[in-house]
């Protein structure tokens, strides 16, 4: 007989399980993110700090001004990286808002009117492709102002993704959905008001969400270019500058900028989260 | 009979496929429905009920015939006709509370914002749902869902309401609540309701009426069951309900019987792929008749070849041999007896069953009864003179008919027995060659015989017999000689199949034309048809009172009008309840599936297509024979239930032969 009694079933607790359940959540990331540190450290260490600064590097050759200090301003260009990113952040606002409004507006129509849709869907697949920069030398041209021509480029960039999306989502609408609206016969504004527009609040911010990491792409990419302020001038000039702690300072900003991208995404995806409750 | 509310008129939808071809969903619907009926309609999945609901809801036009209620045509989705669809279709993102204020408040237009408010409220109390108005519809249960669908359907007041598997999705529990709540609402607002299921006691407990779906594609009615259970119901009631057992096992007969045709058209798949091949040798077995003057035709018109078919007529003297050689496989199709398809594929007389089809009638009527002078002599000229004289006779009336259990036999016996006579008693029947016929009631074997108009006529003239009754005295119209051959043959050889039908359809069109009589009569004097004796006989043979004229004249054959060529289950139908009720066989519970593996309406249809006629169909409403009890297809057993002489009715699901059963295929 092999009675096994319940005492000897439960096993002493590995170290592990006797951690707090937060610290627990905690520990991928913690060994993960860890690990990738200490290759990076590791690389930096082969290469020469000089090319590769490792993180340490990274920390102690930033830290004053650009991590302790970042909304100083020198004047000029010369500006905290908080206030460098916030003049990104503004250009994309205005050309993602625009982007946004005129891309449902047009993707609407696309949605609504089958003719339109059908005839224009060509146009749109064949510019939905096209690089952000490519369009930055011609809005150069047309709008003779850096700034402006930024915001165009985010523009251009953000509204594809909104317009096919919403069009797709109008397309999209349940049979069961349109068929309600028959059977009751409901008017245009009560059908779009009722049906049309919740049911495709999903399908536009799946637009918008991928829209804003574009955006947020192309205002890096066009700042470098050619633009006064922003975090893509700012590691541009620091790349220039060529000084002892410049590749330092394009690392700092690159994390900045990954970080801020990811927050974009997780606010969008948050407000469309709440704009669709009940839906589903 | 009240006046038809909604009018379902000859629809047919056909879809348009991806690949350009056509998909024919539902074909040739007819159904009235009364104001304030429940009707369901059942059926196996894809067989277009949901599709015939969207029809009579106006979300989709038929490709032809209308739909008609209060007899305004139905051509767009309207309030009053609701519909409570599959998935409930709510709105997710609005409550239970807006969900019935959009239809009410959009319906109501013109109601104040009070009365509009009261009708929701009123609408959630009615299914119960007042403590979870202000829940979203993802956060009910999927039975709280369906009676909002419900109450939404029920507020806006509609005078049909529309139910697409409405408890499909639910546990059984709630199901069940559901449909007693259901049922009362509809028995309260006096709707009228058609609903979509496949539940056979659901469609019991709620219905007036079953309406029964084919499978498709092609589907049609197949069957309507009137469920006479008195209302108000209550589920256990009706499933203790005597009736209940036997409408329950109807409609779950009906549903099995589809089932296997289903699987049966899977399994069977024609050997040779369907090429045009130039010229198709088919061997037709007849015996010389009227009955076969649109083969006459077709042949000499050269309506074969036109159709690319090189017939190889076999004449016979006895139907027996052109059985068996049909059945040996030496035959590919013959023009047999209207009882033959089914005689066959029942295997009568102890005979294998053998998978006969048929896809056409090709004649109609046509028949006489004619009995020997001293007969008439006697002073016997109708059935009731008849009956009083058999009664005292010690010996049978000897009559011959061509073939035993053909048409003319159950004619035979259902006039003789609606005149009192028992066929199997007072009568003695006799098998013989039609051609043999006059010769042997001259020697005095036989008092009389039923043969096509035409011999009747000779024996007339020859001053051999007086004629007793004709087909108006049995039934005018009667399938008389259709067209047989194996089901795996019609498959294998469908272009040929149909070719020849279109063949046969434009010589019986031809047959019946009365400015080609005098070159028909010519055609048929050929030897090899009827003879130059028989034509002239055809010629002058139309009055029938023997010495001097008594105006009584044989109807004409019917070759091609009022749908003579259709071949009809209907009929096929009654044929069976004599076979039962001569107790030949037992009546097929599977009748339906019997019915439409051997009478092929689909070929028929295809045929008429290519001889350029209209896709004509019958009616499904009973028919009656001379005696005027009428026959309804749908309930062929209570028509046996009224006949006199009714030797068995016992019910008994018959085994079907299927193509693949032995058949022995003679090289051509």
């Amino acid at each position: 007989m092999t009675a096994i009694t319940p005492a000897s079933r439960s096993r002493r607790p590995s170290k592990l399980r006797r951690l707090q359940p937060g610290l627990r959540n905690l520990m991928p990331y913690l060994i993960c993110i860890g690990g990738f540190l200490i290759a990076w450290q590791i690389l930096s260490l082969i290469l020469g700090v000089a090319r590769l600064p490792g993180p340490i590097n990274v920390i102690v050759e930033t830290w004053d001004p650009y991590i302790s200090q970042p909304f100083f301003d020198d004047g000029g260009t010369s500006k905290g990286l908080g206030w460098q990113i916030l003049i990104s952040l503004q250009r994309v606002a205005m050309g993602y808002g625009l982007a946004a409004v005129v891309g449902i507006a047009i993707g609407g129509v696309l949605g609504l009117n089958r003719f339109i849709g059908k005839g224009l869907d060509p146009v749109i697949q064949v510019l939905r492709t096209v690089p952000p920069l490519a369009w930055f030398p011609i809005s150069l041209m047309v709008f003779q102002d850096a700034n402006t021509s930024a915001i165009f480029v985010i523009f251009i960039t953000a509204i594809w993704p909104i317009i096919i999306n919403t069009a797709v989502g109008i397309r999209e609408i349940p049979q069961d959905y349109t068929n309600v609206a028959r059977v009751l016969r409901l008017r245009k504004g009560a059908y779009i008001r009722n049906i049309v527009i919740p049911a495709t609040v999903p399908y536009v911010f799946t637009g918008l969400r991928i829209s804003v990491g574009l955006a947020w792409l192309a205002i890096v990419a066009a700042e470098m270019l050619k633009a006064d302020g922003g975090i893509g001038y700012f590691i541009w000039d620091a790349y220039n500058a060529g000084g002892d702690s410049s590749s330092s300072q394009i690392i700092l900003a690159i994390i900045y900028v990954g970080v801020v991208g990811l927050a974009l995404d997780r606010l969008v995806a948050y407000v469309g989260s709440r704009v669709a409750k009940g839906g589903n | 009979m009240t006046v038809a509310f909604l009018t379902v008129d000859d629809v047919t939808q056909v879809f348009p496929l991806d690949d350009g071809g056509r998909y024919v969903a539902l074909k040739d619907i007819d159904l009235s429905i009364s104001e304030g009926e429940f009707v369901s309609l059942i059926g196996h999945s894809g067989c277009g009920k949901s599709t015939l609901l969207n029809l009579m809801a106006g979300l989709t036009q038929a490709s032809s015939g209308g739909i008609l209620m209060d007899g305004r045509q139905v051509t767009d989705p309207g309030p009053e006709r609701m519909v409570v669809f599959q998935n409930y279709s709510l709105l997710p993102w609005q409550t239970v509370r807006q969900n019935i204020a959009l239809a009410v408040n959009n319906v109501m237009r013109s109601s104040t914002a009070a009365e509009q408010s009261e009708r929701i409220e009123q609408s959630i109390q009615l299914v119960g749902l007042g403590h979870a108005a202000d829940k979203y519809p993802g956060e009910l249960s999927g039975g709280m869902k369906q009676r909002v669908a419900i109450a939404r359907a029920l507020a806006i007041r509609p005078r049909l309401l529309l139910l697409d598997e409405p408890f499909g999705a639910l546990d059984a529990l709630t199901r069940g609540n559901l449909q007693q709540q259901l049922m009362q609402i509809c028995q309260q607002a006096g709707v009228t309701t058609v609903m979509v299921t496949h539940d056979v006691d659901e469609a019991l407990l709620l219905s007036d009426r079953v309406v029964c779906l084919t499978n498709g594609p092609e589907a049609g009615i197949g069957q309507i069951l009137q469920v006479p259970l008195p209302r108000p119901r209550q589920r256990l009631e009706v499933m203790n309900h005597p009736d209940y057992y036997h409408l329950r096992s109807e409609l779950i007969g009906f549903l099995q019987q589809q089932r296997r045709l289903k699987q049966r058209k899977q399994r069977v798949t024609p050997l040779v792929p369907a090429g045009k091949p130039d010229l198709e040798t088919v061997r037709l077995g007849y015996l010389p008749g009227l009955d076969i003057a649109p083969l006459a035709v077709a042949m000499e018109r050269g309506f074969l070849s036109e159709h690319g078919i090189e017939l190889r007529p076999v004449a016979f003297d006895r139907w027996q041999s052109l059985e068996d050689e049909l059945l040996k496989g030496e035959l590919d199709v013959a023009i047999t007896s209207a009882t033959t398809p089914l005689a066959l594929t029942l295997g009568l007389d102890g005979q294998p069953a053998w998978p006969a089809i048929t896809p056409m009638t090709v004649t109609r009527s046509g028949n006489a009864l004619c009995l020997a002078r001293r007969f008439s002599d006697l002073g016997i000229h109708n059935l009731s003179s008849l009956a009083e004289r058999l009664k005292g006779r010690e010996w049978p009336l000897r009559l011959a008919v061509a073939q035993k259990g053909n048409m003319q036999e159950l004619l035979l016996r259902h006039w003789l027995a609606s005149g009192g006579i028992d066929p199997d008693r007072e009568v003695e029947l006799l098998a013989l060659s039609p051609m043999a016929m006059e010769a042997t009631l001259r020697a005095g074997e036989i008092d009389g015989f039923i043969a096509g108009r035409y011999r009747v006529a000779k024996a007339v003239d020859a001053g051999l017999t007086t004629v007793l009754a004709t087909d108006l005295d049995m039934w005018g119209g009667h399938p008389e000689k259709v067209l047989t051959c194996h089901e795996d043959w019609a498959l294998n050889h469908q272009e040929a199949l149909l070719n020849l039908c279109a063949a046969l359809m434009r010589g019986g069109q031809i047959c019946e034309d009365p400015a080609e009589h005098d070159q028909l009569v010519a055609l048929l004097g050929a030897a090899q048809w009827l003879g130059s004796g028989s034509a002239l006989a055809l010629q002058r043979q139309f009055d029938l009172g023997g010495d001097e004229p008594s105006g009584v004249r044989l109807p004409l054959n019917r070759f091609h009008s009022d749908r003579a060529h259709l071949a009809n289950a209907a009929e096929g139908s009654w044929i069976l309840s004599q076979f039962s009720r001569w107790g030949w066989s037992a009546f097929p519970s599977n009748r339906l599936e019997l019915l439409s593996q051997v009478y092929r309406s689909d070929l028929c249809s295809r045929a008429l297509e290519r001889a350029g006629f209209a896709d004509l169909r019958p009616e499904r409403a009973p028919f009656a024979l001379a005696d005027g009890v009428a026959f309804d297809q749908d309930n062929p057993l209570e028509y046996l239930n009224q006949l006199p002489y009714c030797r068995a009715t016992a019910l008994e699901s018959i085994p079907l032969p299927t193509g693949s059963s032995p058949r022995p295929i003679a090289a051509h």
